[in-house]
């Protein structure tokens, strides 16, 4: 080339300088990160950030149940100090500033209005990823106040809620679409698992299993990532000893195994009765017509009642799981606990108290395994069993069987316990409590909630659809006096399933259909003798853009059909085009993908 | 030859058939059909069906060649298919057109396939020139009807 012709900026390259530059290129294109890197390194910030979120609700908790009992040990030893009226009033007053929190922040807030404990499931299943701030806020204080002054409920829920937080904010910074954005949260709400029990492979699984319904490497990296960074900063903070490590069981017999392998079965038939407990809990709050601050309280004030005859029952069972594996207790003792654990647990829940019962409900499968294991040590004492080991098993085998995630379950126990000798029997009964309960039982723990958000999620979409918007203008009409053979030649030439009937003024006076003349197309001798006003259906349903979406959804359902005609006015019935279903699905998937 | 339903054999059997129907217009023609309903079972209310009918044929007389007429209406004032066929000596003016043979039908909105089922029965074999001769001859339903059963011609 030449030189003459040349940029005389580019002359001024030196020659070392140009080598250099095209090696940038190279790494560049080479190590450039993609969208699934880049990820990653979010995945790993969110982990870290979502497991300090966390720290400081455990720190703020601990300062206020100090504050409410002058106690800084755990909330058992606590409780067991006050005296009778103070174990009723600590719980009962954090109740009621609880509820008084939640009502505040509705009111202050709308956007608090409507969510309830589990908003990062939302988020990252149907929503766009985007966690209310305020929402969040609101709901961690209230939690704070239940959790702090004894009510048993777990504290996973607004560690999670928290993280799960964190992670919204850093996607929306950086301005991420909606499928990253929620993926990011999903590994938020791994990362606030993974901190609150130090179990980084079960928060994976949790999430994937639970919340995204699947384990895909693609959408799994970055939660494990993200859960692997929080448990770590936790231990940093905590150590890394597992939250109920095993005191190491052995069996006595290779017999012992038979027993071992059944405790699945008996769990995973309560477990359905468990769930119906919690909602007819939820259901008998429900009816109490009392302002939200007083159901709290109300809440809180049995769990205090209980409390003055067994303090035990207060907090979320987590101090209990460790003395249940680690000290001798009666059968008669477990029994007692176990039952004042299911009403605490169940008040505190269907009093609407902000947490989670995820630790409550790990406890009460312990407690069942472990009554078994008594049971089995009376009926054949030379097998020598200890029930601590049925508990265990039994505690895996539980939250497998009220999630629904026997995956999630094997793995939360083993991480929990981390003892290797018993995992397969926590295999083993994960898979068969999870099968037995789901015989009965298709609405799991969290399923529900998710089916519920889904629901309303849905039906948000669908008012904000605006029939207008879709209407096919010009629809295939003809009189009502139009012959056989003009209505079957209209068929032939249109992939129509209906064609309306209108008179002069284009007033729709109905529908002929498809599927009641195809056998008649081919009949020459009615193309004179039949018009549309014979064949024609007068009650076909129909649309005005007045109507909300989801009437017109209903209405297809009552013409199965694929179209609806869409009239100015009911009652003028002018026609002025129509309206698809595909159309209708169509937007509904086009604004989730924006 | 066409083949029909069970249930369509059973509205052609409990049909009412009047021989040598005489009137002198289509509308009288029609009310003498009409009122052979009269405490018919299936006839919930004969002045609606007849309103229906002569709607019916103010939209659009549906006639066939040959001076066969077959008024007819969709409406829930009856409860089940009810047909009164007529033959007609006499020829009478349906507007422009002489009918020797009228076909009543009154249909329950519900039972619109019965309905072409039925229509396109009797439309199909009245075409044939032999057919439509033994439906003018017959006396009674049954010769009437048995006259479908044989061949076109």
């Amino acid at each position: 080339m030449d030189n003459a012709e040349e940029d005389p900026q580019k002359r001024r390259l030196s020659p070392l300088f140009r080598r250099l530059l095209k090696i940038k290129v190279w790494l560049v294109d080479r190590f450039r990160l993609s969208e699934r890197q880049i990820t990653l390194i979010w995945a790993a910030l969110v982990g870290f950030l979502g497991a300090c979120a966390s720290e400081s609700f455990r720190k703020a908790s601990s300062l206020l149940h100090y504050a409410a009992t002058g106690s800084d040990s755990g909330i058992i030893l606590s409780f067991e100090h006050l005296p009778w009226w103070q174990r009723l009033a600590v719980p009962a007053v954090g109740g009621l500033l609880a509820g008084l929190t939640l009502w505040l922040g509705s009111r202050l807030f709308s956007s608090v209005r409507q969510k309830t404990t589990t908003d990062y499931m939302e988020a990252i299943v149907v929503g766009s990823g985007n966690i209310s701030v305020r929402a969040s806020i609101v709901k961690s204080l209230s939690a704070l106040f239940s959790i702090s002054t004894g009510t048993s409920i777990g504290r996973e829920g607004p560690l999670v809620q928290l993280s799960s937080l964190v992670a919204s904010l850093v996607a929306r910074m950086r301005n991420f679409p909606i499928p990253q954005r929620r993926h990011l949260v999903a590994c938020g709400a791994a990362a606030g698992i993974a901190s609150a029990y130090n179990a980084p492979i079960a928060a994976s699984f949790f999430v994937a299993e639970i919340i995204l319904g699947t384990v895909v490497v693609e959408s799994l990296g970055p939660i494990i990532l993200a859960s692997v960074v929080a448990a770590f900063t936790s231990q940093l903070l905590h150590g890394a000893e597992p939250l109920y490590k095993s005191p190491g069981f052995n069996l006595h017999t290779q017999w012992e195994m038979i027993p071992l392998s059944c405790v699945g079965i008996v769990l995973g038939f309560v477990a359905p009765a468990y769930l119906r407990l919690l909602r007819s809990a939820e259901r008998l709050f429900s009816k109490i017509d009392i302002a939200v601050p007083l159901k709290l309280a109300l809440g809180g004030a049995i769990v205090g009642l209980l409390a003055i005859f067994n303090p035990a029952v207060c907090g979320n069972g987590q101090g209990l799981l460790r003395s249940l594996f680690h000290q001798g207790w009666f059968w008669d003792e477990i029994l007692a606990i176990l039952l004042l654990k299911l009403i605490a647990t169940a008040t505190a829940f269907g009093s609407g108290v902000v947490g989670g019962v995820f630790t409550p409900t790990l406890f009460i499968g312990a407690a069942i395994g472990m009554l078994y294991g008594q049971a089995i040590l009376y009926i054949a004492p030379g097998l020598r069993s200890d029930p601590a080991m049925y508990g265990l098993v039994g505690m895996g085998a539980f939250i497998a069987a009220t999630t629904g995630a026997p995956l999630m379950g094997i793995l939360m126990a083993f991480e929990l316990t981390l003892d290797y000798a018993l995992a397969p029997f926590l295999m083993v009964n994960c898979v068969v409590a999870y099968y037995c309960s789901s015989i009965f039982e298709r609405r799991f723990m969290y399923g529900e909630s998710l089916e519920r958000k889904g629901a309303a999620f849905f039906n948000q979409q669908l008012a904000e659809v605006n029939i207008q918007d879709l209407v096919r203008v010009n629809p295939i009409t003809l009189p009502k006096n139009a012959t056989f053979a003009r209505i079957a030649e209209t068929f032939v030439q249109h992939r129509f399933q209906h064609i309306y009937i209108t008179d002069k003024e284009n007033r729709l006076l109905g529908a002929v259909s498809l599927h009641d003349v195809k056998t008649f197309l081919d009949r020459p001798e009615l193309e004179t003798v039949v018009i549309a006003a014979d064949i024609m259906n007068e009650d076909f349903p129909r649309v005005s853009p007045r109507q909300g979406m989801g009437e017109a959804l209903h209405k297809f359902s009552e013409a199965n059909s694929e179209r609806l005609p869409v009239v100015d006015d009911l009652s003028s019935q002018r026609l002025i085009g129509s309206i698809s279903k595909t159309d209708i699905i169509l937007h509904l998937a086009g604004d989730q993908k924006r | 030859m066409l083949v029909i339903s069970r249930k369509s054999v059973e509205h052609l059997r409990a049909a009412i058939f009047i021989r040598d129907l005489k009137a002198k217009s289509d509308n009288e023609a029609i009310r003498k059909m009409l009122d052979s309903l009269g405490g018919y079972p299936q006839v919930k209310d004969l002045e609606s069906l007849a309103t229906a009918v002569f709607e019916r044929q103010e939209t659009d007389p549906p006639l066939f060649p040959g001076g066969i007429a077959f008024p007819h209406a969709r409406t829930d004032s009856v409860s089940a298919l009810v047909m009164v066929f007529a033959t007609c000596k006499e020829a009478i003016p349906f507007g422009n057109t002489r009918v020797r043979l009228i076909f009543l039908i009154g249909v329950p909105k519900h039972a619109g396939a019965e309905y072409l089922e039925i229509i396109s029965f009797l439309a199909k074999h009245v075409r044939g020139e032999r057919t439509l001769d033994r439906l003018m001859e017959a006396t009674d339903l049954s010769s009437f009807l048995a006259a479908f059963a044989e061949p076109n011609g």
